[in-house]
């Protein structure tokens, strides 16, 4: 129920992903006659394409706005979409979570419902960034956490690096902390404690301070941040690559394909790390293409094993 | 109240990793760095020790440690926990 563009595109995005997806089942959380009616609507419209019996609606009647306070919506709304849903994933009725709404409802969900992996006070987000010569650049924390402690930024090392090794298959993933120079001295207050938490690591490859314009270089695997500053970056960086698809459009009629990297509608969403369970963060403002995609990056992560394979890679290092 | 208030002192220090004596009743949770995550997870603690669920309360009333831990005290003497 949460998003910009709830229910109708959240629905039509999910029916596309269970369209394309005949084996799995498709469990609709929110308020049953709001999606019937969406669902309705599509059919009318010759939209819906997917076999009846693979969309279940789990009613919800209560959703957790963003401008609520996560943590205490949470305790107050038991029956709000997000606790719903999270719910099955804890109870084993599915095997993945999707939302537009709250990410902050939603990170809180995915810690008091899932639970954390032992050392893990805060999922971070991650995403991956394109980069020269087909390298993908990992990038965390991407706005589940706007206020960081040093010692959150080492987690978000550690669970990267986790990543890393046991989905992507890179063996000793090198991992950097974005900062305003390369120097060892520089950054805020914040930083320069990281840097030093980072650096002490025996179990971490870190390679130092990566200045932003090193972030399409095959320079680091993994690299961490704050998640205003990742936020920030985020959207800024699918902002100039709006802007230039746009830009060259005018010029040639046709945008680069490389400047669909940038489309968060292609990419879809995110997935939190670090919880026991899977939980894929989309973009407020997601339509229906981006939560299709967004629900393959949760089939995805339910095949590779990413959660187990996490925990386990995690527990080596702590 | 004294045991209340040295329990979820020590749940809510534990929590944070600081220092015990740096939470007083009137810590500010600013102060400690605690958010609202870190402090519903004291109350659900607190809850499972007792076994109570405590009515959910507007976080942002109680910006001190005493002042929400003086909350849920007030809350268990009156369902006589």
């Amino acid at each position: 129920m949460g998003g910009d563009y709830a229910p109708g595109e959240i629905v039509a995005g999910a029916l596309e992903w269970a369209t394309a997806s005949p084996d799995n089942q498709l469990l609709l959380v929110g308020r049953q006659e709001v999606i019937e009616a969406e669902i309705a609507r599509l059919k009318e419209a010759g939209q819906v394409a997917c076999a009846p019996e693979q969309i279940v609606i789990v009613n919800a009647n209560e959703v957790i706005g963003c401008d609520e306070s996560p943590a205490t919506a949470l305790r107050r709304k038991k029956d709000a979409s997000i606790v719903v849903a999270t719910a099955l994933v804890k109870e084993g009725r599915a095997d993945a979570v999707l939302s537009c709404g709250s990410t902050g409802a939603q990170m809180a969900a995915a810690i008091f419902i899932l639970g954390r992996m032992e050392g893990i006070d805060r999922p971070p987000i991650v995403t991956s960034l394109p980069g020269e010569g087909g390298h993908r650049t990992l990038l965390i924390d991407v706005g589940a956490n706007v206020d960081c402690k040093p010692a959150q930024l080492l987690q978000f090392a550690l669970l990267g690096s986790a990543y890393a090794v046991s989905v992507l298959g890179i063996s000793s993933p090198r991992v950097g902390l974005l900062n305003n120079g390369a120097e060892e001295t520089k950054g805020n207050a914040l930083a320069q404690q990281v840097h030093a938490l980072l650096k002490k690591q025996d179990n971490l490859n870190f390679i130092g301070n990566v200045e932003g314009r090193e972030l399409f270089s095959p320079q680091a695997d993994i690299v961490v941040c704050d998640g205003f500053t990742g936020n920030i970056l985020l959207k800024a960086l699918e902002g100039l690559g709006l802007f230039f698809a746009r830009s060259i459009i005018k010029e040639t009629d046709k945008p680069p394909t490389i400047l669909e990297s940038f489309d968060y509608s292609r990419v879809g969403g995110a997935p939190l790390l670090g919880v026991n369970g899977v939980s894929i963060v989309c973009h407020g403002s997601s339509r229906r293409e981006a939560v299709a995609n967004g629900l393959r990056i949760a089939g995805d992560c339910v095949g590779s094993g990413m959660v187990a394979r996490q925990a386990e890679e995690l527990a080596k290092s702590n | 109240m004294q045991e209340f208030f040295e329990l979820a002192r020590k749940i809510l220090a534990e929590q944070l990793e600081v220092d015990i004596a740096s939470i007083e009743m009137d810590t500010t949770f600013e102060v400690v760095e605690a958010d609202s995550i870190d402090i519903v997870e004291m109350i659900m603690a607190l809850e499972d020790i007792y076994h109570v669920e405590f009515p959910e309360e507007e976080l942002e009333e109680f910006p001190t440690f005493g002042s929400l831990i003086t909350a849920l005290y007030q809350y268990l003497q009156e369902v006589g926990k």
